[in-house]
């Protein structure tokens, strides 16, 4: 009986926590020679609702090129169950000097909860005719998959960074193209371009 | 009062040609079809409803396929709104919140669009939707054309948002119509989704 009680007193306090999402998605962000730049943010309120970030056109010369900025971040919280959904989508995209480009580039997170569990992804994120130094990418690209660029650095590609505890948070940031600059000759870090970045999480 | 009026003889009109299409109908195409004069209908007497809905995310084949389109195709869109019905409720079926649709299909109306909404109408779906957790919602915006210049007051309608699962992928599934176009043709998508998520959520006076 003291069991049953319990574990009725500890549902019902699960049901009246505070509960939040996050949400935040952008299409570029270039940290590189002394220069930072990003296009417009959208960064959803902590109780949910929706916000929007555009942009016809960015550029920041020799780093990246794009039009068509569109980032758009949406949740919702209820005790019965939250989520938190981003994306970011750019067209006509080039990035590191030409080292990268894309018809397309599209991230979304995605995280949610129900009444007994949750979970984050970032299904439905690809590229639309991937050129990574010279070379078409014609599959799918896996998560987190890392490329070399030839007196630029490296990038990861479809970067995947799960957060949470995945008990009683979840979260994914998506980051399509995270190019990190290197310098030549000591390989010491310069700067970073990331394109394509979407972040969603909830916590109960 | 006449504004809500004719949205909601719009949405009727909409709603007819989307019975006629189908929900579950794999032999639906995604495209533009030519604007039809149909009647219109008003379900009268309706309540403003007791939910609202959220959603983002990409949707790319027809409904009942899914997953994503190749990695050379442009063919899929992404979509981020929220709607409810308006807290005044001062008629019926009347809503708030925001749509924002991107379409990069280059065969599709304008080579592809941006489509920013503002929700005037919001109810259950009436198109015979199965799914019990479904939305019907609509109003007016601005789409932004790859090729051409921008047009206002573009009318769509959100034929139903559903929320099946979660996750949403390959499970919830939204009907999205704009139009009529400058050239009179009406823009739809319909599809499962293959990546985001869509939350149906009962109002509950704190929310």
């Amino acid at each position: 009986m003291t069991t049953k009680i319990l574990l009725a007193l500890t549902l019902l306090a699960g049901a009246v926590q505070a509960q939040t999402v996050t949400g935040k998605a952008f299409g570029t962000y270039v940290n590189a020679l002394g220069v930072t730049s990003q296009s417009p943010v959208a960064t959803l309120p902590s109780s949910g609702g929706m916000a929007t970030g555009q942009a016809d056109a960015f550029g920041v010369a020799g780093a990246v090129d794009a039009s068509w900025l569109n980032a758009v971040t949406t949740g919702a919280v209820d005790n019965k169950k939250s989520g938190a959904q981003s994306t970011s989508e750019l067209e006509q995209v080039s990035a590191a000097g030409g080292a990268i480009t894309a018809d397309i580039v599209t991230a979304v997170a995605t995280a949610y909860f129900g009444q007994f569990t949750g979970g984050s992804d970032g299904e439905g994120s690809g590229f639309t005719n991937l050129v990574v130094n010279g070379e078409a990418i014609t599959t799918e690209v896996a998560p987190n998959t890392r490329v070399d660029l030839p007196g630029v650095g490296y990038a990861v590609l479809n970067e995947q960074i799960p957060t949470g505890d995945g008990l009683t948070s979840w979260g994914m940031t998506v980051n399509m193209i995270h190019v990190v600059l290197q310098d030549a000759l000591l390989g010491l870090t310069t700067g970073e371009i990331i394109i394509g970045s979407a972040s969603s999480s909830v916590a109960r | 009062m006449n504004h809500a009026r004719h949205l909601s003889l719009a949405l009727g009109a909409v709603a007819a040609v989307l019975i006629a299409a189908a929900c579950h109908d794999a032999a639906s195409p995604q495209g533009t079809i030519t604007a039809g004069i149909l009647p219109g209908h008003d379900k009268g007497g309706s309540q403003c409803a007791d939910f609202r809905l959220t959603g983002g995310g990409r949707v790319d084949k027809p409904e009942p396929e899914t997953g994503k389109s190749p990695p050379s195709s442009h063919d899929f869109a992404t979509f981020g709104f929220q709607a409810r019905p308006d807290a005044a409720c001062p008629f019926n079926m009347a809503g708030s919140g925001n749509i924002e649709w991107n379409e990069h299909s280059e065969t599709q109306y304008g080579g592809g669009f941006a489509f920013h909404g503002q929700v005037t109408l919001f109810s259950t779906p009436d198109d015979g939707t199965t799914d019990p957790q479904c939305g019907r919602f609509g109003g007016f915006g601005r789409l932004n054309p790859h090729n051409g210049a921008t047009e206002e007051d573009v009318s769509f309608e959100v034929n139903h948002a559903c929320d099946v699962d979660e996750p949403g992928v390959g499970k919830d599934h939204i009907y999205m119509r704009i139009g009529p176009l400058a050239d009179g043709s009406i823009y739809f998508r319909h599809s499962l989704l293959s990546g985001g998520n869509i939350q149906w959520h009962r109002l509950t006076g704190n929310n």
